[in-house]
């Protein structure tokens, strides 16, 4: 009998609430998500179709469990609310959508870097060469791609004799075919045409001029086509239904499903499963393989360069939507296959189970939990894990989610910015990955990266860029095979010859291959190419044709052994692109702004405003124009205040603790549940902005001070990136904040599922002494202020009848902020948050720093009237910075922010700090040395007020009165309260708890620990012959022992101590007590002669334990000092 | 130093008095005294400020801490504050600061009942004395006469948010927070002395002379067409920015102006919070250094004590 099982009609629904009465439908919110602690998912249900033999086919729906929802997704609440209706969800107005809800936690799918798709790579690596006996370095790689996105990679190895080999992985094995046979196997073709093909890319008149521009192909490259022939004849394989018989035998153990099909279904279906995927057609398979070849071949005989892999110019991104559709795809297809056995075993063992029946069938596809598909998505998205079989051809299994944390709105917006290269590459030992290389200049920002150990593999894309995906610009998906057609008849239109019915037999400097999302679908002369990118370059950009507006013209020219050329195009999503001005084309055209990708970039003439020709001369026009310079940065770089003026480091440095800063991290602050949220009381609007600061709307959440800021070395306490802050000032609110802390508590959750039910929260009416704390509803009172290790709610246990109070941990007092419960359940409240709120003033040791790369710590809080003062204003400086904080670091752009703002604050305006302006300003007016430079404007802003010109003003001694010897530079400069603070950090301990095993001081803040006195300390005190602090450190302070040794056999750890017997020894008055008897003998040798006291370490003890345990008997040998 | 101290007779002549606003002359003395002025002004001159706020009901966006901050910081009269105790040695409540002796109570009660935003502001604040209310600018002539002045904004409500609270105001002093400080700004500078040798302009140009008072980023200087000189016009305009000096030397007539400051004449500039007057905040600061010399006074009976203070003893009677 022939069953065939299929799925069909999947739908996901809207989330909503779980009720026990089933018709009761009611919405789920994500705020409610977020403060319940659960998933923001939807049911999920499909129908799963049975057709028997050629019978009727039977449809029955089943559930598939709850599946993820992304928020602002076409099914999530949030999709189209405008900002009101937002707020009254209780979301953020600019609520940006884009993560997941899981256990309330927000996650975001990273944007992960892989291999261009459809794009045959030709690539030298040594790892080729341990492949098998015989190969070689060199080989070219495609990773093809389905509609689905699902993706197999297919290698082309070259050997060493000339031949190739098609290398592809099934079930986590790689199988290597001789090219011939797939060759022979794709169409029927005969050996000629075979070898026509492939040397159609030499032409023998080219060789007589020795080698002409743009030529790949040798001589050799014929007898390596007879060599690729031989090897298919040499196995006897002369017709393709030969090579399809010779595939089908060797491939049937692995393709499961068609064991009991013949070869050539098999062979058929390798071929289709896992060759060139992206291609439904074998004569275009045939082709691209040619194509392959003739690329590898030059290759090899260095007629072309090998592609970098490392550079953007041959990557894509993984989408978010992508990544869950094929896994999606491998769990569906596992389960099906599941279910195929479930049902095969039933019918073989049981004989009540009847294929008619759809309760026996409904009852095998139940045990087979269908819920486990929509939990398994929720699994990955929870954890980043992807738990798969064939590794879905991804580099990583994990990390692929990260959390999206809200510390401050750039941290949050970087986490969708962000562009990871892989967990793979960050183990590796070469820096070569990590590299930024030009090919990137406008997709990733130079600039935002974090140094340290992820240092060039988490990139952030720039402002502009974006990713091409299944919508268009309007929001419309696209019809991509439409699309490709019209692609298709434009190109014929410009005079490419169409590939089929036959490939063209000329090779690249008299025409070159154009290949259309990895299909070749003809070629064109190389006289004819430029004028047609240029023609389809201007359909791109008119609103009528069907050429989609981000296509990709990648064409890359002849040269000399430069890379491969040809004309590439790709719609496909997922690809880089960014908007620069077309200036190629005639004016009167309104649209000019075209997008382009990483591919094409490189063969193209993008001119920037930096005054120069970017070495172009006048030999290459430029076609292109950059928007704006600013463009290349990211959102968080575009934010530092003439950035261009800054040494490049700081820039980096600024985007990284641009991201640490506490600022106002959500405007629902008072809706949130989140583990822990940093706020900073009275934030302000920086006076120095750049454009991209109003753009993205950061005074929606602000994240700094406008503070005034005195360079000079002032008391001392401002040496070494240290600060002093005006007390005053700090008591007037500066840098003021909290720290919103949430608790989550679940008796569920604790309890076994023997007494669940049985506890609730009720606090005890006999014990009175908590009761200003807590109300009667076992929860503490908003507001109430809570110090540390005292109770803050109370847990009532019905069956033992006893209460049990939950203390707060830490070493500070926190006050009650909000206390949120949850009503699902309506008999017992079962599930609370509870807010704590901690104040976190600035105090001595907290981490502050301007936007440029300049952070410190505040040394002091030094008091008003000592700071030094302006005689004219009476001003006093809110901080403190020293002098030698510019002359190595260069911020000059720091000096440049207190000269404006301090003229903006005397003019009562923002003042504009984009970078690059004045390049574009010289452009535009093509006169440098009339315009003012940008110190003059500043300067004369601020004399118009009389003020100095350099933001230098003459200052009084605070403490004396008398005039400071130099002018200080002072002005109002942004600045950011980083996280980092000393209550969350300090660590101290006198005595306290110790090891249960050494004896020795535990580790860890939590829990009270000391901090360890480590080797390299113990080195340094042996340096200066501290010898005594050292024993006092390691011995003394630390794990202390007086032992008993037994001299005679030298043991440790045979010595015991004996009740000695009391005896009634009459003490005399007057004289001191007799010597207490010894109480310690030995057990090995019986007696309690020989007895000593040693000094010792414990942990030494220990050791002589743990050696007996291991049948090592240790033994002390005792001497005197004198070393008798 | 020879030990023997110049005893001299400092004089103040006033130059501009408002309620919020002083400037005056300080002649005969030394900047250790004009800094010691300034600093009592900003920080030892006593006033009152709420100082403990109980609340009862707070539904606002802003949370308690931040809003008995900002109650801290209103500034209220203080006239009285210098006749007031400190709670801290008040004989009167044992220290608890909860007297009329030595503290004021405020409460405040405010709900938004409609849709329009409410603003809570200082005059929602209900005093248990009326000479100490939160400072009222739209008396003040500071220019700050807004047609609906409504005071200082404490926090806004929307409907059905409420906030009702006590509040205890103190005694207190700048040291110890800045919300005691009845100075906005104080600041002192030294008289300048401009000299300009008249002979060395004669060999400037007249251009340059127009460039050279117009070097002066503040008004000091100006050109007089009709005598074709430069004068003075604001000595005390001088910032001591050495601009002119500076462009003397790059007229290559280096001393055709020489600037001296007198070592013994400050002006000073004083600006009150409003709770209390700018002049009687210059009297009280002048009380209260008086105090604070008597302490130094006293160990000239102390003499018997020597044994005690040792040397310093000595050194403080002058020795």
């Amino acid at each position: 009998m022939n069953t065939i099982l299929w799925f069909g009609k999947p739908e996901v629904y809207p989330p909503q609430k779980e009720r026990l009465v089933r018709t009761m439908q009611e919405a789920l919110y994500p705020i409610e998500c977020r403060q319940a602690k659960i998933s923001y998912t939807g049911k999920f249900m499909m129908d799963i179709c049975f057709q028997y033999d050629d019978g009727a086919v039977i449809r029955e729906k089943f559930n598939f469990g709850q599946f993820p929802i992304m928020l602002k997704s076409k099914l999530c609440y949030l999709r189209n609310a405008p900002p009101k209706k937002l707020v009254s969800f209780k979301e953020e107005p600019s609520e940006m959508g884009g993560y997941f809800i899981l256990n309330g936690l927000e996650r975001v799918i990273r944007l992960l870097i892989l291999p261009k798709r459809n794009y045959p790579m030709s690539m030298v690596r040594n790892s080729f060469r341990e492949r098998r006996e015989g190969y070689t370095d060199k080989a070219v790689v495609i990773r093809c791609v389905r509609e689905d996105q699902s993706a197999v990679s297919v290698k082309l190895y070259y050997l060493s004799n000339g031949s190739a080999r098609l290398g592809f992985w099934i079930q986590g094995r790689e199988y290597l075919l001789p090219v011939g046979v797939i060759l022979k196997a794709l169409t029927d073709t005969t050996d000629h045409e075979i070898y026509i093909c492939l040397t159609s890319s030499y032409d023998e008149n080219y060789e007589k001029y020795d080698r002409v521009k743009g030529s790949v192909g040798t001589q050799l490259v014929g007898e390596r086509a007879k060599i690729i022939l031989d090897e298919v004849q040499e196995l006897s394989l002369f017709t393709r239904n030969q090579c399809l018989q010779h595939i089908g035998e060797h491939f049937q153990p692995v393709m499961i499903g068609l064991e009991n099909e013949n070869h050539v279904v098999v062979a058929d279906a390798v071929l289709k499963d896992y060759i060139f995927v992206h291609l439904d057609n074998n004569h275009d398979k045939f082709n691209l393989l040619i194509f392959m070849l003739q690329k590898l071949f030059s290759l090899v005989d260095q007629t072309s360069m090998p592609d970098n892999p490392d550079s953007l110019q041959n990557q894509e991104v993984l989408l978010p939507g992508h990544l869950i559709i094929i896994y999606l795809k491998e769990k569906l297809q596992e389960w099906l296959l599941k279910v195929k056995n479930l049902l095969q075993n039933e019918t073989d063992n049981s004989k009540k189970f009847d294929f008619n029946s759809l309760a026996d069938i409904k009852k095998v596809i139940e045990k087979n939990y269908p819920k486990q598909i929509s939990s398994a998505i929720e699994n990955m998205l929870k954890t980043g894990t992807l738990v798969t079989q064939s590794g879905l051809d991804l580099q990583q299994r994990a990390g692929m989610t990260v959390q999206a944390e809200r510390l401050n709105f750039l941290r949050f917006l970087s986490h969708f910015r962000a562009v990871h290269r892989g967990s793979s590459f960050a183990g590796l030992r070469t820096t070569s990955v990590r590299k930024l290389l030009p090919e990137s200049w406008g997709f990733l920002c130079p600039v935002h990266t974090p140094d340290g150990e992820p240092c060039g593999l988490l990139n952030h894309m720039s402002s502009s860029c974006r990713i091409t995906s299944y919508y268009d610009t309007k929001g419309n998906v696209r019809d991509f095979l439409k699309t490709r057609m019209s692609v298709l008849s434009v190109l014929v239109s410009v005079g490419m010859t169409p590939s089929l019915p036959k490939l063209v037999q000329a090779g690249p400097p008299k025409v070159l291959s154009v290949l259309l999302d990895g299909r070749i679908v003809g070629s064109i002369p190389s006289d004819l190419v430029e004028k047609a990118v240029i023609h389809i370059r201007r359909l791109k950009l008119s609103a009528t044709s069907l050429i989609p507006e981000d296509l990709e013209l990648g064409y890359i020219p002849l040269s000399m052994c430069g890379a491969y050329p040809g004309l590439f195009l790709s719609t496909s999503p997922s690809r880089f692109v960014r908007p620069v001005r077309n200036i190629s084309i005639p004016p009167e055209e309104s649209n000019k702004i075209e997008l382009i990708g990483p591919f094409e970039q490189v063969y193209m003439e993008i001119s920037c405003p930096d005054g120069g020709d970017g070495g172009r001369k006048n030999m290459f026009p430029a076609s292109h124009e950059e928007i704006h310079p600013t463009g290349i940065l990211s959102v968080v770089a575009n934010l530092t205040p003439w950035s261009d003026h800054n040494q490049s480091p700081r820039n980096m440095y600024q985007c990284q603790m641009g991201k640490q800063t506490m600022g106002f991290p959500s405007q629902t602050l008072n809706c949130r549940a989140d583990q822990k949220l940093y706020h900073l009381q009275t934030p302000q609007t920086p006076i120095v902005r750049t454009k991209a600061y109003e753009k993205y709307n950061i005074d929606e959440l602000p994240l700094g001070t406008n503070a005034i800021v005195a360079v000079l070395a002032y008391s001392g306490y401002d040496m070494e990136d240290a600060m002093v802050l005006n007390k005053s000032s700090v008591e007037r609110g500066m840098f003021h904040g909290h720290i919103y802390q949430t608790e989550t508590i679940d008796l569920t959750e604790q309890s076994s599922n023997s007494d669940r039910a049985q506890r609730i929260f009720r606090r005890s009416n006999l014990d009175k002494s908590s009761h200003h704390l807590i109300d009667s509803d076992g929860l503490p009172y908003v507001g109430q202020r809570i110090k540390p290790n005292e109770p803050y709610c109370s847990i009532y246990n019905e069956i033992t009848s006893s209460t049990s109070s939950t203390k707060l941990k830490g070493s500070e007092p926190a006050v009650v902020d909000y206390v949120a419960v949850d009503v699902k359940n309506k008999k017992n409240l079962q599930k609370v948050n509870i807010r704590f709120r901690r104040p976190r003033n600035p105090v001595i040791g907290d981490k502050f720093s301007s936007r440029h790369g300049q952070k410190g710590v505040c040394s002091q809080l030094w008091s008003d009237v000592d700071m030094p003062f302006s005689g004219v204003t009476g001003m006093r400086p809110d901080l403190i910075i020293n002098p030698h904080a510019f002359p190595s670091r260069m911020t000059i752009a720091m000096l440049l922010e207190s000269i404006a703002a301090k003229g903006g604050a005397l003019h009562g305006k923002f003042m504009d700090a984009t970078p690059f302006t004045s390049l574009l300003k010289e452009g535009n007016e093509g006169q440098k040395s009339e315009s003012s430079s940008l110190v003059d404007e500043l300067g004369s802003s601020l004399t118009a007020y009389g003020f100095n010109y350099h933001g230098s003003e003459v200052l009084y001694s605070g403490v004396y009165g008398t005039e400071l010897t130099c002018e200080i530079f002072i002005g109002p400069v942004y600045y950011q309260r980083l996280r980092h603070m000393v209550s969350d950090k300090f660590q101290v301990r006198s005595t306290g708890t110790v090891d249960q095993i050494t004896r020795q001081p535990i580790k860890g803040r939590k829990r009270g620990g000391g901090i360890r006195f480590g080797e390299m300390e113990r080195d340094s005190l042996l340096a200066h012959g501290a010898a005594y602090l050292l024993h006092d450190r390691l011995h003394t302070s630390s794990d202390h022992h007086i032992a008993d040794v037994c001299s005679i056999c030298g043991s440790i750890l045979t010595t015991s101590l004996i009740q000695t017997q009391q005896r009634a020894v009459r003490e005399i008055v007057g004289l001191p007590p007799g010597r207490i008897p010894k109480k310690v003998m030995c057990i090995a040798c019986q007696t309690s002669k020989g007895m000593e006291t040693v000094a010792m370490p414990y942990v030494f003890r220990y050791l002589a334990a743990e050696l007996a345990a291991m049948n090592i008997k240790m033994t002390l040998q005792l001497s005197n000092e004198a070393g008798g | 130093m020879e030990g023997a101290s110049h005893q001299r007779f400092p004089t103040v002549k006033i130059r501009e008095l408002k309620d919020d606003y002083a400037k005056f002359e300080l002649r005969d003395t030394d900047a250790s005294i004009a800094n010691a002025l300034r600093r009592v002004m900003i920080a030892e001159v006593p006033t009152i400020a709420i100082d403990l706020v109980e609340i009862e009901v707070n539904s606002s966006v802003l949370n308690d801490e931040f809003i008995a901050h900002r109650l801290g910081l209103i500034p209220l009269t203080s006239e009285r504050a210098m006749s007031m105790r400190f709670s801290r040695d008040c004989d009167a409540c044992d220290g608890d600061g909860q007297c009329e002796y030595c503290s004021v109570e405020f409460h405040l009660r405010a709900k938004c009942l409609n849709d329009q935003t409410l603003d809570v502001t200082t005059r929602d604040l209900m005093s248990s004395d009326p000479s100490v209310v939160p400072v009222d600018f739209a008396d003040s002539s500071s220019g700050f006469d807004n047609p609906e002045n409504r005071g200082i904004i404490i926090v806004k409500l929307r409907r059905g948010q409420e906030l009702r609270l006590r509040a205890i105001a103190r005694k207190g002093i700048g040291k110890d927070h800045a919300k005691w400080s009845p100075a906005a700004t104080v600041t002192f500078m030294y008289e300048p002395e401009i000299h300009i040798n008249d002979d060395m302009l004669e060999t400037l140009a007249i251009e340059d002379r127009i460039s050279l008072a117009e070097s002066s980023p503040t008004k000091v200087y100006d050109y007089d067409p009709i005598t074709n000189r430069v004068v003075v016009v604001d000595p005390e305009a001088y910032t001591y920015d050495d601009e002119v000096i500076k462009k003397c030397e790059s007229l290559k007539v280096p001393g055709l102006i020489e600037i001296h400051p007198k070592e013994d004449s400050f002006i000073f500039t004083v600006e009150s919070t409003g709770a209390i007057k700018a002049s009687q905040l210059v009297l009280n600061a002048i009380d209260i250094l008086k105090q604070k010399l008597d302490a130094v006074r006293l160990s000239e009976d102390t003499v018997e004590a020597d044994d005690q203070f040792g040397e310093l003893g000595a050194h403080m009677r002058g020795g």
